[in-house]
């Protein structure tokens, strides 16, 4: 059928296409939807809400205002654990995880797309191979490192050290996917582009810092944020070098209570959990169409 | 390339600025807190090592030295503040790590407490020497200060002071991470530590040698819902006498639990705890007659006919649908103690901390209103009757377990005051005191009635029944207390719980430590129970038979080359045995 009217059919099809599609695709992801939904609403109720309806929902702020306290006992004073101190140490080793595996990967990543260098195709052929490698398989490994590191330094027992180290270990875990990443942006930009800079007399370091860097700046903004998220969501390396100097954070306290379920109310292990996710959740639906297309092969700049 | 060496020698300048803008801050800080094996976390101005040390040994007689400990707190604490101040130590630090249920708290102020006490003698005694505690946390999972204390001991950050179940004992006495106090305890054995009851002595020695106190210790009641006992026809009081004379074994629970569910009185028969407190079904084990300590001091005994006929009762229970198949799974906050305090089972397997978690928690549905609510006081004693846990078949007697939690002490305590190496015994001995003052009799009856646990000395039970004692805490009137800190933490959970019916319970409780069991000290004993609850869960699903669980249980014991050489297997399952 031609004309208008097989137009108008053609988009009406499509948009029925688009409807089903649509359904199926919430109908898939209804269970994750329903689980982290109910996490959320039982989080300002007085009991856990396990009716997809709503029935059992008796709204409070209490769950919140108790996490919030830190308070873990009905004592009115002395024994709160200080949560702001938690956020505030859990968001430095996500930012500096973000910061330092962002910038590695980028100059990482410059290397390997413009430079010849012996046992480059190798080298990256086995990136990905490295990031298969999860981080609590080579925790013992690392944990030699630090013991040995800190005993070489005199600095066994030292907070900052095991703030840095957790940073620089748990970065290095990021390093080549982000790497990957980039790897990919670079490759998009042309090379005309730079060698022109370069005949313009611009140094090497000048093409990378002037003209590349800010060329797949979207990228920086993908991979600042997946860094980020990682270090965030971390947990081991938290509780095996951090935990162990008497530095709480997010996820060994939430996994301290979540363990204590028999003792506290599980709304408060609800309002822990989403104030976990939060970044998360914000990062998500803010910059979800950045990160998908990050993944799928980079963006134009 | 050149402009390839260029970026070269950028990236290796910026790494270089790296580790020096690290290392001038590391350098900072290193300053401000020196690492710790040479940490004086004092002024240096209090703590002049450097001055203090020579000064003796310039005149050779009047080097001090630490009297031998008398077993009286004031002398021996006045006789440790002039040895360490003849060294120019004016002020020690302990770090203290405690865990448990919110009312438990008493576990990291006790310490806190004792160390107000024991400054409060020094000043009366015109010493300049105070005593200063730290709270590293009061963790909310029982377990989080032993296993922050075995990470943290190797890295030396480890609390000086840890008050976790006895269970971690041998483990930790293994590797050397505590301080033996056996000579301490022997100072003291028959003065401040005369009237601790004598069956929790076992719980804190391992090998022969003792590596902790007592702190507190439970039992676990049978719990008999009253309301439910009736509907079928029973006096639940004459259950609860019956069972504790060993007239009713689990024979007879199997038959009252399967009428009162024919009698559509409750939908279950008998619940218990599960998961992480699997512990408490072990009872089933002692219950039939089972004991895992035999000739040899060394091995871990396994009764198999003992395991074999817990393994029935669980099995028999979940197919006549009396215990949930799937109770190993329950929810403790939707399902467990609604079920229990909405009376829809007969028999709850608990803890004596469940009668005042039952009045602070809202598991209870008014009838009325159809809220949620906690119980009052008065409520728990009507809806509940009590009792041991029911012997295995007659003739044997009924029993009950106990965890006791424990303080131990970290064998580099006080590591972090000046001089260490040289003046560490002071130090241990500082730390052992303020454990042995955390045990006064007023706070371990104050932490007793707060958390519902069964007092760990005579004295303290004794304070339990001074009607004035328990009106000054009903009223909130803490005076006893030395640390106003601790008055105020206190306060509160005071009024809310030191109520007669609660101090009158954990007075009728008391009786129980005379049947109670504690799970032995040994290093096999911990992958064995996991086994047992792994047995248990097969069991009530279904999934094994109860020969082929125990059959499972020996199996395990026989792959694992270590628990086969520590484990000795007694007896055989019993043939011609049935259940019920």
């Amino acid at each position: 059928m031609a004309g208008p009217a097989g137009e108008v059919l053609a988009a009406t099809v499509s948009r029925r296409l688009k409807i089903v599609i649509a359904l199926a695709l919430l109908t898939a992801s209804t269970p994750i939807l329903l689980t982290y939904g109910l996490l959320i609403i039982s989080s300002f109720s007085e009991n856990m809400v396990t009716d997809p309806l709503l029935r059992d929902l008796s709204p409070t702020l209490s769950n919140w205002i108790t996490f919030l306290q830190g308070r873990l006992t009905y004592a009115p004073e002395g024994l709160e654990r200080n949560v702001v101190e938690m956020v505030v140490v859990t968001l430095v080793v996500a930012l500096g995880v973000a910061f330092t595996a962002t910038l590695v990967s980028l100059l990482a990543a410059y290397s390997i797309s413009r430079m010849n260098f012996r046992g480059r195709r190798v080298f990256t052929a086995s990136l990905i191979l490295l990031h298969a490698f999860p981080g609590v398989a080579l925790i013992i490994g690392v944990y030699m490192v630090f013991l040995s590191v800190g005993k070489a330094l005199g600095l066994l027992g030292n907070e900052f050290y095991a703030l840095t180290y957790v940073i620089l270990a748990r970065a290095a875990l990021e390093v080549p996917m982000a790497t990957w990443l980039f790897k990919g942006f670079f490759d998009k930009i042309p090379w005309e582009i730079e060698w022109s800079a370069l005949v313009d007399g611009a140094s090497r370091v000048t093409v990378w810092r002037k003209i590349l860097v800010p060329m797949v700046k979207p990228g920086i903004a993908a991979v600042l944020i997946f860094t980020f998220l990682a270090g965030w969501e971390e947990f081991i390396y938290f509780y095996v070098f951090l935990a162990p100097l008497g530095i709480d954070s997010l996820p060994t306290f939430i996994e301290e209570i979540v363990g204590a379920a028999e003792y506290y109310q599980l709304t408060i292990v609800a309002a822990a959990g989403t104030f976990y996710l939060l970044p998360t959740i914000i990062f998500f639906v803010f910059t979800q169409k950045l990160l998908l297309e990050a993944y799928s092969g980079g963006l134009k700049g | 390339m050149a402009q390839n060496r260029q970026l070269l020698l950028i990236a290796v300048g910026i790494v270089a600025i790296i580790i020096v803008i690290g290392a001038i801050i590391l350098a900072t800080r290193g300053g401000e807190q020196p690492a710790p094996e040479e940490a004086p976390e004092t002024p240096p101005a209090e703590t002049p090592r450097e001055e203090a040390t020579p000064t003796p040994r310039e005149e050779a007689p009047a080097k001090p030295e630490l009297k031998p400990l008398t077993g009286n707190v004031e002398e021996d604490i006045v006789n440790i503040a002039k040895y360490l101040e003849a060294f120019g130590v004016k002020e020690v630090t302990y770090k203290v790590h405690g865990a448990g249920d919110p009312n438990s708290i008493m576990r990291v102020y006790g310490v806190v407490e004792a160390a107000a006490r024991l400054n409060k003698i020094l000043e009366e005694n015109g010493m300049d020497l105070r005593i200063n505690v730290e709270i590293v946390d009061f963790s909310a999972r029982a377990d989080e200060p032993a296993e922050r204390f075995q990470q943290s001991f190797p890295l030396r950050q480890e609390a000086d002071i840890i008050a976790v179940s006895f269970r971690w004992i041998a483990t930790f006495a293994e590797e050397g991470y505590l301080l033996d106090i056996t000579e301490y305890v022997n100072a003291y054995k028959n003065t401040e530590l005369a009237d601790y009851f004598e069956s929790l002595w076992a719980s804190v020695t391992y090998k022969g040698r003792i590596y902790a106190l007592p702190q507190d210790t439970e039992a676990r009641p049978l719990y008999i819902i009253r309301a439910v006992l009736e509907c079928a026809g029973y006096d639940p009081d004459d259950v609860a006498r019956r069972i504790d004379a060993g007239e009713i074994t689990w024979r007879e629970i199997f038959q009252i639990a399967e009428d009162v569910k024919e009698k559509g009185c409750a939908e279950w028969g008998v619940l218990h705890r599960k998961g992480t407190a699997h512990p408490d079904l072990v009872q089933f084990y002692y219950a039939f007659g089972g004991s895992f300590t035999g000739p040899d001091p060394e091995k871990l005994y396994l009764d198999v006919d003992a395991l074999y006929k817990w393994l029935a009762v669980e099995y028999a229970l979940a197919r006549a649908g009396l215990t949930p198949e799937n109770m190993m799974e329950w929810d403790w906050g939707k399902q467990i103690h609604p079920t229990v305090v909405n009376g829809n089972t007969a028999f709850w397997i608990g803890g004596v901390w469940h009668w005042t978690e039952w009045q602070t928690k809202k598991y209870f549905t008014d009838p009325q209103t159809g809220e949620l609510r906690s119980l009052t006081p008065e409520e728990v004693k009507e809806k509940f009757a009590y009792s041991l846990f029911p012997a295995g078949e007659p003739g044997l007697k009924p029993v009950t377990l106990s965890q006791p939690f424990v303080w131990m002490i970290s064998a580099n305590a006080g590591k972090f005051n000046p001089n260490y190496e040289e003046l560490k015994e002071a130090y241990h001995r500082i730390a052992f005191l303020l454990i042995v003052k955390a045990n006064d009799p007023d706070l371990v009856a104050i932490h007793s009635i707060v958390s519902a646990h069964i007092p760990i000395r005579q004295k303290a039970a004794e304070l339990m029944e001074d009607p004035e004692f328990l009106n000054k805490l009903a009223t909130g009137n803490l005076d006893m207390f030395v640390s106003k800190e601790v008055a105020n933490a206190f306060v509160e959970i005071a009024k809310k719980t030191a109520h007669p019916i609660n101090i009158e319970f954990l007075k009728n409780t008391a009786y129980m430590l005379e049947y109670t069991n504690i799970t032995p000290l040994h290093p096999a004993y911990q992958p064995l129970a996991d086994i047992f609850k792994e047995a248990v869960d097969f069991v009530l699903k279904g999934q094994m038979t109860p020969e082929e669980a125990t059959e499972y249980v020996l199996q395990k014991i026989r792959a694992d080359p270590e628990l086969a050489a520590m484990i000795e297997v007694r007896g055989e399952i019993p043939q011609g045995w049935s259940f019920p």
